[in-house]
C-alpha cells in the first residue's frame, strides 16, 4: 500500500512541474505558429529573421557577449583563484559583492553608470566604441553572480592550494600553475558561468536601451511593444539558444567524465 | 659543511608560535624524520623547507647557500602531499613529466625519464591513466615518482601514508626506503606515526609544542629518550612520580618501595618521574634486581603480546609478555611479581 502511494506521488510532482513548465510554452509556440490565419505555419520566424535589426542587434549582442565573457573570464578566475590561495577569509566578503547585481536594481545600476560616465574625468558615452566599453564593463557587472559561483564551485571541487604547492615543488610559475593545472580542471566550471553568461547578455534588455545600443534584448522589447506574433516566435528562437548552451554543457561535462577530478581518495 | 642546515629557526602565526628555535643539520642521503602530535610544528617546519612558508625569524641553508626566502619553485626541492596531489587533467605520465616539461627539458629526455621512474615504482603498464582510474597506493606510488623524476636535491614527503590502509602502508613505507637507499636522496619525512618514524629513519626528530625535543637514532630515542615527553610519545611506557632517596646512586622511593635505577643524577637535580618499558619487566621475583608486588587489575590480548596491568599500591604498571601457546597468564585480581633491572629503569 505504502508503496503504491509513493509511486503516485513521485509520478504527480513531475508531472505538475513538467505542466507548469510547458503548457505556457507551448501555448507561446502554438501563438507564434498562427501568423497566417487558419493555417499553422512559420510564418512568423520568416518575419523575424528577414528583419534586418534582428540580425544587426543579435549580431551585436554576440559580439558584446563574446567580449563580456571573454573578459569576465580573464577577471574572475585569476581573481578567485587568488583569493582561495591567499586570501580565503575574504570569500565570503566576495561571496556578497558578488551577488550585489541581484540586490541592486538593474535601472539604478544602468542610471549610476550613465551618471558617472557621460561627464569628465570617464566620459564614455560620446562615440558607439567607448559606450560598447561601457555596456561590456556592465554586462560584466550583471553577469558577475552566475560567474563568480560557477568558478566557486569549481574551485572548491578541487584542491587549490595543494595543486598548486605541488606545482611550485616540481619547479612551475604562477602562469604555468594557472593556465595547465588549474583551468584545464576549472573548464567545465568556466563553461558553465561562461554560458550562463553569455545568455544573460542575450536576454539584458536596460543597458541597450538606455546607452541606445543595438542590443538583442532592447530589440525584443521594441517588437514586443509593436507586434503581436514575431515576439512569441523570438521567444521560442531564445528558449531554443539557451537549450541549444545549455545541452553543449553537458556534451562538453561528460566529454570529461573521465577524468576524476578526485583528490585525496584512498 | 652539512648537506642542508636549518638554524634557528622561528615561526609564528600572529600570537602563536608554531616553531620555536629549531636547528639540525642533515647529512648528505640521510633520513630524518620529524614525529610528534597534531599541531606540534613539524609539518610547517617542513613546508619552510619547501619554501611554501618562510620563517620569522632563522635561516635555512642547501649546500651552503642561503635558501630561507628563496620562492619554492626556484629550490628544486621535491615534495610528496598527504592528499597524493596529482593532477587530474593528466595521465600518470604527464604527471611525472610535469616537471621536466615546465623546465624545458627537451621530449626525448622527458620520455626517457618519465620511463625511468615508472620503472622505479613498478608502475610500467599505466603511464596513460588518470589519477581517478587508480588507487590510493598506486596514486601516492606516482606522487613519488613525480617528485623524484625533476632529481631534486631533498626529498620532503608530508604525512604521506596517512591516507591509505594499513596493508599498502606497510608496504608502500618498505618501497620508499628502498628507493630512497638506491637514490641516495636526502629525505625529510613527516610523520605521527611512531611505528613509521622508527622503521624508516637514519635520525628522528621528536618534536612537541613547536620545539625539538630530542634528535637521535631510532634505537636511542627509543631506549634512551631524554624526556618524559619522548619516554611517553615513542612506545608504550610505564610513568610514575617518584620522591629521591639518594639522587647520587639514582635511588628512588615509588609507594614506598625502593627502586634502584640506571641514571644517576647530577648533585641538585630533582627527577619527579621514574620510567620502564612495560617488555623490560619480567614475572617473578629474583634477587638483586627491583622487585614490585601488587594484583592483577587487567589482561589484553594484543595479537603477539598480551598486556598485564599489575596495581602497585595505586600505580598501575602495564608488564608485556609474548603471546606462546604454553603461556600462562595470571587472573584478574591474583597477587603477582614483577620485577625489572636498575638499567632498564631511568629517570626524568
Amino acid at each position: 500500500m505504502r508503496k503504491g502511494k509513493l509511486n503516485f506521488w513521485s509520478f504527480f510532482w513531475p508531472i505538475l512541474a513538467m505542466t507548469y513548465f510547458f503548457v505556457p510554452l507551448y501555448g507561446t509556440l502554438d501563438f507564434s505558429l498562427r501568423m497566417k490565419k487558419g493555417v499553422i505555419s512559420l510564418l512568423a520566424y520568416q518575419t523575424v529573421l528577414a528583419d534586418p535589426q534582428f540580425i544587426e542587434s543579435f549580431q551585436y549582442s554576440v559580439v558584446m557577449g563574446i567580449v563580456s565573457v571573454t573578459l569576465s573570464i580573464l577577471l574572475f578566475v585569476p581573481t578567485v583563484y587568488w583569493i582561495y590561495l591567499k586570501v580565503p577569509k575574504a570569500r565570503p566578503f566576495v561571496e556578497i559583492v558578488s551577488i550585489l547585481p541581484f540586490i541592486i536594481p538593474t535601472i539604478v545600476f544602468v542610471f549610476g553608470l550613465i551618471r558617472t560616465f557621460s561627464r569628465p574625468p570617464f566620459l564614455l558615452t560620446l562615440t558607439p566604441f567607448k559606450t560598447d566599453i561601457l555596456m561590456a564593463a556592465g554586462y560584466i557587472i550583471l553577469s558577475m553572480p552566475y560567474m563568480f559561483r560557477a568558478i566557486d564551485v569549481g574551485m572548491r571541487s578541487i584542491d587549490v592550494k595543494t595543486l598548486t604547492e605541488a606545482g611550485q615543488s616540481l619547479g612551475a610559475n604562477w602562469l604555468q600553475i594557472l593556465f595547465t593545472i588549474i583551468i584545464p580542471n576549472l573548464r567545465i566550471a568556466i563553461l558553465s558561468g561562461a554560458l550562463i553568461a553569455f545568455a544573460t547578455v542575450l536576454g539584458e534588455m536596460i543597458l541597450g536601451d538606455f546607452l541606445v545600443r543595438p542590443a538583442f534584448g532592447a530589440y525584443l522589447v521594441l517588437v514586443g511593444r509593436s507586434k503581436a506574433y514575431e515576439p512569441a516566435a523570438l521567444s521560442i528562437i531564445s528558449y531554443a539558444l539557451t537549450w541549444i548552451m545549455l545541452g553543449a554543457i553537458q556534451v562538453f561535462a561528460k566529454g570529461s567524465s573521465s577524468q576524476s577530478q578526485l583528490l585525496g581518495r584512498g | 659543511m652539512s648537506y642542508l642546515n636549518l638554524k634557528n629557526i622561528y615561526k609564528t602565526f600572529s600570537s602563536n608560535v608554531a616553531v620555536d628555535d629549531f636547528s639540525l643539520d642533515i647529512a648528505q642521503g640521510e633520513f630524518i624524520s620529524f614525529l610528534g602530535p597534531s599541531g606540534c610544528g613539524k609539518t610547517t617546519t617542513l613546508r619552510m623547507v619547501a619554501g611554501f612558508e618562510y620563517p620569522t625569524a632563522g635561516s635555512i641553508a642547501l649546500l651552503g647557500n642561503e635558501i630561507t626566502n628563496l620562492p619554492p619553485n626556484k629550490r628544486n626541492i621535491g615534495m610528496v602531499f598527504q592528499s597524493y596531489a596529482l593532477f587530474p587533467n593528466m595521465t600518470v605520465a604527464e604527471n611525472i613529466g610535469f616537471g621536466l616539461k615546465v623546465s624545458n627539458t627537451n621530449t626525448i629526455e622527458i620520455k626517457a625519464r618519465v620511463t625511468e621512474a615508472l620503472s622505479l615504482i613498478h608502475m610500467q603498464d599505466l603511464g596513460g591513466r588518470y589519477p581517478g582510474q587508480l588507487s590510493g597506493g598506486q596514486q601516492q606510488r606516482v606522487a613519488l615518482a613525480r617528485a623524484l623524476a625533476i632529481k631534486p636535491k631533498v626529498l620532503l614527503l608530508d604525512e604521506p601514508l596517512s591516507a591509505l590502509d594499513a596493508k599498502i602502508r606497510l608496504e608502500l613505507r618498505l618501497e620508499i626506503r628502498r628507493i630512497q637507499k638506491q637514490l641516495n636522496m636526502t629525505t625529510i619525512y613527516v610523520t605521527h606515526d611512531q611505528e613509521e618514524a622508527l622503521t624508516l629513519s637514519d635520525r628522528i626528530v621528536v618534536m612537541n609544542q613547536g620545539r625539538v625535543e630530542q634528535v637521535d637514532t631510532p634505537s636511542r630515542i627509543y631506549n634512551y629518550p631524554s624526556t618524559e615527553f619522548v619516554a611517553s610519545f615513542v612506545g608504550h611506557i610505564n610513568i610514575f612520580p617518584v620522591s629521591v632517596i639518594d639522587g647520587g646512586e639514582g635511588i628512588v622511593d615509588l609507594s614506598g618501595n625502593k627502586i634502584r635505577s640506571r641514571k644517576h643524577m647530577q648533585e641538585g637535580a630533582i627527577p619527579v618521574h621514574m620510567a620502564v618499558r612495560p617488555e623490560e619487566l619480567t614475572p617473578g621475583h629474583r634477587e638483586g634486581a627491583n622487585n614490585l608486588t601488587g594484583n592483577i587489575h587487567s589482561v589484553q590480548y594484543l595479537g603477539s603480546v598480551v598486556r598485564i596491568q599489575i596495581d602497585v599500591s595505586g600505580n598501575f604498571l602495564s608488564m608485556d609478555l609474548f603471546n606462546q601457546r604454553d603461556l600462562s597468564i595470571p587472573m584478574v585480581g591474583d597477587r603477582f611479581d614483577v620485577n625489572f633491572s636498575s638499567d632498564s629503569c631511568w629517570l626524568l
